[in-house]
């Protein structure tokens, strides 16, 4: 059983505010993302739950226990560090072993149970090296290999896999998630990747500032943002967000008018995903020319203007065009996601979703 | 350094190694010297004469019947028992090593650590301890000591010196913590290790290197100093160094400077051995503190 | 980490800080206030079969009492500090008043033994520095272009004047300069002059101190620098040379400017140590001509029979203050920087 539930937790250091006032309750079992840019709180927050960091305010519950007074070491959780953290004077088989080591486990078990670790991420003809003899992508299966060793309640993964290359990172992604499903221990998983998040996760905070920006799973982030920041935060390309006017019913911006049908009026920020709108040869509800052209392979990049805004709109794979060339794109009013200006926050409840979606209930703070 | 862009001009290249030449010359030949010399007599090496008297040693050989000769040496370490005075420098530079650094590498980790500011006006009194004059703070102990009746003996004197080696020791053990990525002692705490534990089982084993290198300077200190154990030790406890110095006092007027030039050749030797064997952790060591401070 | 933890790590240094730094200091300060017991004097008649004489002499047993019932000896206030031997208030006070143009006033002050041992102090101070760091950086340039099997022998002897302890170094340079060592005598008959010794003058005796300072403070320079030019950004360098710079410039461009930092710490920690100056007095034996603060202390403490500790102190209390002074800036700018990054 490994609950863990945080309760009005805030850190705070003088005056600088790194978390603030964030509430979770995680289940057993659960995958959890913590997603947001650097300098978010999203690391402090994985810290307080270690028991690295000091909480100023509130309370962390792990199972049913409050354990904001706990050592690290008596919290029973493991972690995985950016950089590792591996002992570089102990050869690999002693770091995974270290855990039971210092934690007084019968001798008698270590090697079973080094090699079950060993053998679950494919170390095993490595066991003798020392860490500075890995490559990176090895080393960062010692540092999983090490936090599963001991099976604690709960796994806490900061940023495993970003001092890895793109091609390694793919591979180990399959290889966490595995593992997740295979051991159903409660995880929590600090990113800054959106796509490791929306793969990994079955609920994604998002944060910014010390906040929590959104919780929900990973469909629910990226269909209903809840605020312009998830919005341009979540997919590739992010979601273009255009700054204009609604009066009468009708979004004008420059080269741009559309018709709101939810009763707003005043300024508003209208966003939209490249890939649900189409180009098309005429008419449409935004015209402007082309700024630039990127071919993806897969489909084609056409990017404009609009105002200080880029607007980037997928179209087919076999599109050209020309920079400068006029550009017309079609809207359909179920792409349409509208927000406040000034707060940021979302407005249309009942538009921008494919209907299917519109049933799962949301978790935004 | 063949590449067009790093050739040098031949002028400058010559430039470079006369001076580089001059430079070694200043920097080695007095040790040269000072070492040739203590194997003659007096009357060698401070020849009114000539100083080619001092490279062929002919009084040398008029008064001893030999070109070298052990008079100085033999002077200093029998006549003049400088070999208590080693015994004891060995004695006070090794304590003060080892205490310094066992309580040294435990501040220094606390103070690599810990993230709130008194760490840091810690770190800032030391540097002001650090610029104070030794003998300043031994007009400070004198009378106290004399008070307490714990003067002119060995353990006070080393413990004097170990805390007046503290606030470098405490600063270049602090740097050398810095550079050892706290993911290391956060990743043994949260496998189970209390925060001693992770300082001895994880950190220390890493340290090596740091601690070597501050050892070698505790030592110098302990080694070079005058200030403390010239007025701090009773006559009979005296290490090297306020040997050398009494020698200057009592025997020059006997004749007998050779033997504070074999003490003088004596006390260097450790120097150079150290030099020779730990040139790169003396160098990392000075750079340390520069590079990150 | 918690506060406990820290303080149970740090507990060790800081008491032996305290105890023999922060103590000692205010000791210092006290004993400062305090002068020596005068000395007890006692008339006795002697009588003998000729007759009796009397004889005033120091009487040791009431001394002995004095000092076991009042160790630090009388209170003087801050009569220490305006004696004579250190501010010397009321003899400046009279130069002042009553002198024969400025160079008599100068010689006057200069004979006042603080005032001599303040003004060889920081001379040695801000002569020595610069020109050991100047060494120092031009030894690491020139030790940056050898060839790589070159630079350990090179780097070993050149640590040798460093590491030496001061007043072993010291003497092995005495004794070269001695009328009848090589320099001395090397000088004598190159000059022709066969009194010329280098203890004779007071700007002799100078000036080889501060050779003395050079040499055993250019290799802490050289150290420090070449470490710095392993680190210049080769890129920044390779740049400049695309841009058009030649050597010099990219020395004066690049290097430099990249070693700045360096040279203000290396600065910092020179004018501290050099400030201190006092083994090499000693080893050149060069009282007569030049004494520095460290040295007037020392003097009060080895004197013969009784030892000056109210002199010592003060003297130390301005020692002290003159570090302060020199720390300052740093100590200011540190605490703006703190202050900053703390709002």
């Amino acid at each position: 059983m490994a609950q863990i539930r945080l309760v009005n937790v805030s850190k705070r250091w003088g005056s600088y505010v790194g978390v603030d006032n964030f509430n979770l309750d995680i289940a057993d079992a659960e995958f959890l993302v913590l997603l947001g840019p650097s300098g978010c709180g999203k690391t402090t927050t994985m810290r307080m739950i270690a028991g690295l960091e000091d909480v100023t305010e509130g309370e962390i519950w792990i199972g049913d226990k409050i354990v904001n007074n706990l050592e690290p070491k008596d919290r029973d959780i493991s972690m995985v560090f950016q950089s590792y953290g591996l002992y570089p004077n102990l050869s690999v088989y002693e770091n995974i072993r270290f855990p039971l080591r210092v934690r007084g486990i019968p001798k008698a078990e270590h090697h079973e149970r080094v090699m079950r670790a060993a053998a679950m991420v494919e170390l095993g003809p490595f066991l003798e090296r020392r860490p500075a003899a890995l490559s990176g992508g090895q080393r960062q299966r010692v540092a999983l290999a090490r936090s599963i060793v001991r099976e604690p309640n709960a796994f806490l993964m900061d940023e495993p896999l970003s001092n890895l290359d793109a091609k390694l990172r793919v591979s180990t992604r399959a290889q966490i998630k595995n593992l997740h499903h295979t051991l159903k221990r409660t995880t929590i998983y600090v990113t800054h990747d959106q796509i490791e998040a929306m793969t990994l996760a079955d609920r994604v905070v998002v944060m910014n500032k010390g906040l929590v920006q959104q919780l929900g799973t990973p469909t629910e982030i990226y269909d209903r943002p809840a605020n312009t920041f998830v919005a341009s935060f979540i997919g590739s390309p992010a979601m273009n967000l255009i700054d204009g006017d609604v009066t009468d019913g009708i979004f004008r911006a420059e080269g741009m008018a559309l018709p709101i049908p939810l009763g707003v009026s005043g300024p508003i920020t209208l966003g939209f995903r490249a890939e649900d709108v189409q180009v098309v040869p005429q008419g449409g509800q935004l015209s402007a020319t082309v700024y630039s052209m990127e071919l993806l392979g897969d489909a084609t990049l056409v990017s404009c203007r609009i105002g200080p805004a880029l607007v980037s709109i997928r179209a087919a794979k076999d599109f050209r065009t020309q920079i400068g060339a006029p550009l017309h794109v079609a809207i359909p009013p179920s792409a349409v996601h509208v927000f406040d200006r000034s707060s940021g926050q979302r407005l249309s409840d009942n538009t921008g979703l494919p209907a299917q979606a519109t049933s799962s209930k949301t978790g935004a703070a | 350094m063949t590449d067009i862009a790093n050739r040098r001009p031949l002028a400058l290249k010559t430039l470079t190694t006369v001076f580089l030449v001059i430079w070694l010359i200043a920097a080695a030949f007095p040790f040269v010297w000072t070492v040739w010399g203590s194997f003659k007599v007096e009357a060698d090496f401070f020849s009114r004469q000539s100083w080619w008297m001092a490279i062929e040693g002919t009084r040398t050989q008029a008064q001893t019947g030999s070109a070298f000769t052990l008079q100085g040496y033999e002077g200093a370490w029998i006549k003049n028992e400088f070999w208590k005075a080693a015994i004891n420098t060995m004695i006070v530079t090794l304590s003060v090593t080892i205490i310094s650094l066992t309580i040294g590498t435990l501040g220094g980790y606390a103070l690599a650590r810990s993230g709130y500011r008194y760490a840091f006006w810690i770190l800032i009194a030391a540097l002001v301890f650090r610029a104070m004059p030794h003998i300043t703070l031994v007009s400070g102990y004198m009378l106290p000591f004399f008070e307490l009746n714990i003067w002119g003996v060995l353990p006070t004197t080393i413990i004097v010196l170990v805390a007046i080696n503290q606030p470098f020791t405490l600063w270049m053990l602090h740097s050398f913590f810095l550079s050892i990525p706290k993911d290391l002692d956060e990743s043994a705490m949260v496998d189970g290790c209390t925060r001693f534990q992770a300082f001895r089982m994880v950190i220390m084993p890493v340290m090596w290197p740091g601690v070597i290198t501050t050892g070698l300077f505790s030592f110098l200190l302990g080694y070079n100093d005058f200030a403390v154990t010239s007025m701090l030790l009773s006559q009979q406890n005296q290490t090297m160094v306020p040997k050398i110095a009494s020698f200057l006092g009592s025997i020059q007027n006997e004749g007998n400077v050779m033997f504070a030039v074999a003490a003088v050749v004596s006390a260097t030797v450790p120097l150079f051995i150290l030099v020779l064997f730990f040139q790169r952790q003396i160098v990392s060591g000075l750079t340390a503190g520069a590079v990150k401070g | 980490m918690p506060h406990r933890t820290f303080l149970v790590f740090i507990a060790p240094s800081i008491l032996a800080m305290v105890l023999f730094i922060t103590l000692p200091i205010l000791s210092v300060i006290v004993q400062s206030l305090f002068v020596q017991h005068e000395a007890v004097l006692i008339t006795v008649e002697n009588c003998t079969p000729f007759g009796c004489e009397k004889e005033t002499r120091v009487d040791h047993a009431a001394m002995q009492a004095l000092r076991e019932e009042r160790p630090l000896g009388q209170f003087a206030g801050f009569a220490n500090y305006l004696n004579r031997n250190h501010l010397a208030v009321d003899e400046i006070g009279a130069i002042l008043s009553n002198n024969q143009g400025f160079g008599d006033t100068l010689s006057r002050i200069f004979n006042l033994p603080f005032y001599r041992a303040l003004s060889f102090t920081l001379l040695y101070c801000f002569v020595v520095t610069p020109l050991a760091m100047a060494l120092g950086f031009a030894v690491a340039l020139a030790v940056n272009t050898l060839p790589r099997l070159m630079k350990g022998p090179v780097i070993f002897f050149s640590l040798l004047p460093m590491i030496i302890t001061p007043l072993v170094g010291s003497l092995i340079l005495s004794w070269m300069f001695n009328p009848s060592g090589i320099l001395g005598a090397s000088l004598q008959s190159l000059t022709g002059d066969p009194g010329l010794s280098l203890r004779a003058s007071p700007i002799m005796t100078w000036i080889v101190l501060l050779v003395y300072g050079i040499w055993t403070n250019g290799p802490f320079s050289f150290v420090v620098f070449y470490a710095g030019l392993q680190t210049v950004p080769q890129d920044t360098m390779e740049s400049a040379r695309i841009d058009g710079a030649n050597r010099w410039e990219v020395t004066r461009f690049v290097i430099i400017p990249h070693l700045a930092p360096l040279a203000t710490f290396v600065a910092l920690v020179q004018l501290m140590d050099n400030f201190r100056v006092f083994e090499p007095i000693v080893g050149f034996s060069a009282e007569a001509n030049a004494t520095s603060l460290s040295w007037l202390v020392f003097n009060d403490l080895v004197g013969q029979d009784a030892q000056l500790f109210g002199s010592a102190a003060s003297t130390s209390v301005i020692t002290i203050a003159g570090v302060l002074i020199l720390l300052a800036p740093v100590l200011l700018r540190t605490w703006r920087d703190f202050n900053r990054k703390a709002a």
